[in-house]
């Protein structure tokens, strides 16, 4: 199986080669001149270290390495999550070439600590237009620090033959998401299931009421804790965020489950939609829905002033400030924002999200081709990278306890509030 | 006697007690019993809500089949083997010495060292961790089964010590004396007189220190990471996905990594009661 991975990845290769060089003959003989210069030893590390990714990863590195023969590529995959306490360390100390991280805030610190190496000038070749939807997130004080290579998308799930038996249709508007829930708690059907007993799950409601509300640049503007907590604005954002709690639009006890613990209201009914990330709906049809039975829609508009912000977290590479070749890690950066590459390691069979390259083709799947037209077509607003990643850490933490209280007991309103400013006070200044 | 024995009680004394036995082993059972069940569960009923009723299809071969050909599993297992069997070898090896000297030897600071040794098993590890962890690192053992070999040894014979000193203390001195009067060297009356008097003490600890150190998990998240070293008991967690935990793949890893001590009980169990009540009474 392994092998056949890897015919298949050199076929396209091939085939990818020389259609550009066909199509684009100028570009595609730079290319290949710059390869034929590349030399040395470029070290990666990786934190692709699941099953797919991982072999995405070494696939990722033979291809490139098959490209330009003269490198001398270490790779090194490290454990996901060990990973998020390593990166300082490995940065600092013998820092390899290339990196993956998250994008936004989760930046910030290598950027402030001068970690990152700036890559605008990257940024600034034709080729990276393609991938304008990140550029934001992309980009701290105004300058770029990495480049993406997958995201998911995320967005409301929802019971389609629930819908239809009420006879409702996909809302596009607060009114009517307000309108469907009331209908469906008419039917004793719950409009949303949630799980929040790990907080992550009322961060999502929390980035699409409030950017819905009062747009992507307030919401990135309170991340970075430029804005008070105790705002009118973000007052607003509760209150609407509180008109479905007063309804009794989401399941009960939520704070009791995980988010896959939330999965069997929406499978069997009790609850019609879920709002979720992409990776939802695997689980959704290992538990027997259909593709008739599930369908998506993009989370409705609240505040008709403020443009589509989505929640679409980033994975990364990076250039460590200390690389020691950084031609090649440039040069691999090139690689991985490639169209065809973006399109081969984010096939179903293997990492199964979204190219952030608006040229990539997608596979034939309801969901991924709705995800990513939305990103690519109808996210006017900016990409935000969800609550724990656009906040910084430790806001995130306390804000988010904050949410699941606020879900539980909206009463307690003001008195988490002030909590949260404090924090932010403490915290930003 | 006390407490009476159950046949000597009365009758309804008796029955109260065969009534609640079966039941307060199904309760003390329980967490096993549902990971048992969950092991052979197909994941739809985890996404469905089925958590305890009737599996929806039978999937132990395809749940077992994944942990032992689609995963890193084997591996895992013979990472365990490697760190437990040297730990065994030499946390036994180390403090039979110990244990003799400490036993057979009278000079100055005996007791002394006898307690230093005993010292050393009321430190709560969990305060050893970052030290424990920056030597590690330091002598580029982080993440090596060696380091974690070390570690356990030299942790681990503090209390073997102990034992092993109270079991010989235990013997008849009068054996060793008669073997220096006839001119036995002393090494030679360690392994051909005291060794084999200490066969049943050497069994009951090589199974109680095989269970301590298969079953650690503490030190192996702290000193591991990742299939090149880590035991089987940290690498379970590897069945979950970034985004989805795979309960029923992660039931039937536990399970398998469960058998070789449950195993090593079974055959062992005479040794394995003999070893938690010897050397407490001299």
């Amino acid at each position: 199986m392994k092998e056949a991975y890897w015919e298949d990845t050199m076929h396209s290769i091939l085939k990818t080669s020389l259609a550009a060089f066909v199509a684009a003959g100028v570009t595609a003989s730079t290319a290949v001149a710059d390869g034929h210069a590349l030399s040395g030893e470029f070290k990666i590390i990786s934190d692709m270290s699941n099953p797919a990714p991982r072999a995405v990863m070494e696939g990722l590195v033979e291809d490139f390495g098959a490209l330009h023969p003269g490198l001398d590529i270490e790779l090194t995959i490290v454990d996901r999550e060990a990973w998020k306490t390593q990166i300082r360390n490995a940065l600092g100390a013998n820092p390899p070439d290339v990196v993956n991280w998250y994008a936004a805030n989760r930046m910030r610190p290598y950027v402030d600590a001068g970690l990152f190496a700036d890559i605008s000038d990257l940024w600034a070749e034709p080729e990276f237009e393609a991938l304008a939807s990140t550029k934001g997130a992309m980009t701290l004080d105004d300058k770029q620090w990495g480049v993406p290579y997958t995201y998911y998308q995320w967005g409301v799930y929802y019971r389609k033959d629930i819908f239809d038996q009420y006879g409702l249709s996909e809302p596009t508007t607060w009114e009517e998401e307000v309108a469907n829930c009331q209908t469906l708690l008419d039917n004793g059907v719950k409009c949303y299931t949630i799980g929040t007993k790990f907080l992550w799950t009322a961060g999502g409601w929390f980035d699409y009421i409030n950017s819905r509300t009062n747009g992507y640049d307030f919401h990135i503007a309170l991340a970075r804790g430029e804005i008070e907590w105790t705002d009118d604005r973000v007052r607003q954002t509760f209150a609407n965020w509180r008109q479905l709690i007063d309804m009794g639009a989401f399941i009960d006890d939520h704070q009791t489950y995980s988010w896959q613990e939330a999965l069997p209201f929406m499978l069997n009914g009790e609850a019609a939609s879920y709002l979720m990330g992409n990776f939802a709906v695997a689980a959704m049809r290992d538990g027997g829905l259909t593709d008739e039975q599930l369908d998506f829609y993009q989370f409705p508009v609240i505040n008709p002033d403020v443009d589509y912000a989505e929640d679409a977290p980033t994975d990364t590479f990076h250039i460590a400030s200390g690389a020691q070749n950084v031609d090649a890690a440039k040069e691999f950066l090139r690689f991985v924002t490639s169209a065809d590459v973006q399109t081969e390691i984010n096939g179903g069979d293997a990492l199964g999200q979204l190219p952030v390259n608006a040229n990539a083709s997608i596979d034939a799947d309801k969901f991924l081709e709705q995800g990513f037209e939305m990103l690519s077509g109808n996210a006017g607003g900016g990409i935000m990278q969800f609550f724990d990643r656009d906040f910084d850490a430790e806001m995130a933490s306390v804000g988010m306890e904050g949410l699941q209280e606020f879900m539980v007991f909206p009463d307690n309103l003001d008195d988490i509030l002030a909590r949260l400013e404090e924090t932010r006070q403490r915290i930003y200044n | 006697m006390f407490p009476t024995p159950i046949e000597k009680r009365p009758r309804s004394a008796q029955i109260t007690y065969q009534a609640f036995l079966p039941v307060a082993l199904i309760l003390w059972l329980l967490p096993l019993l549902a990971v048992a069940l969950f092991s052979i569960k197909p994941d739809a009923d985890f996404t469905n809500g089925n958590y305890w009723g009737v599996p929806s299809s039978f999937e132990a071969f395809t749940n077992y089949g994944k942990v032992f050909f689609e995963s890193n599993m084997p591996r895992y297992l013979l990472n365990s083997l490697f760190i437990t069997i040297p730990t065994v070898i030499g946390a036994v090896a180390l403090s039979c010495m110990a244990g003799f000297a400490l036993g057979v030897y009278k000079f100055k600071g005996n007791l002394l060292i006898f307690f230093i040794f005993i010292a050393g098993n009321f430190v709560p590890f969990q305060i050893l961790m970052v030290p424990v962890r920056d030597l590690t690192v330091s002598m580029n053992l982080y993440d090596t089964k060696l380091g974690l070999v070390l570690f356990h040894v030299a942790f681990q014979t503090g209390f073997c010590t102990l034992f092993m000193r109270n079991f010989i203390r235990a013997l008849p001195f009068p054996l060793i004396e008669a073997a220096r009067v006839e001119g036995v060297a002393e090494w030679r009356i360690f392994l051909y007189v005291v060794l084999p008097l200490m066969k049943p003490a050497l069994a009951a600890l090589a199974v109680l220190i095989f269970t301590f150190i298969w079953n650690d998990y503490f030190w192996a998240v702290v000193l591991t990471q990742g299939p090149d070293a880590q035991p089987v008991t940290a690498g379970i967690t590897e069945f979950n996905s970034q985004f989805r935990a795979a309960y029923h793949l992660m039931s039937a890893g536990s399970i398998v990594a469960a058998l070789p001590p449950v195993a090593m009980f079974f055959l062992m169990q005479k040794h394995f009661i003999a070893g938690l009540t010897l050397g407490a009474v001299k």
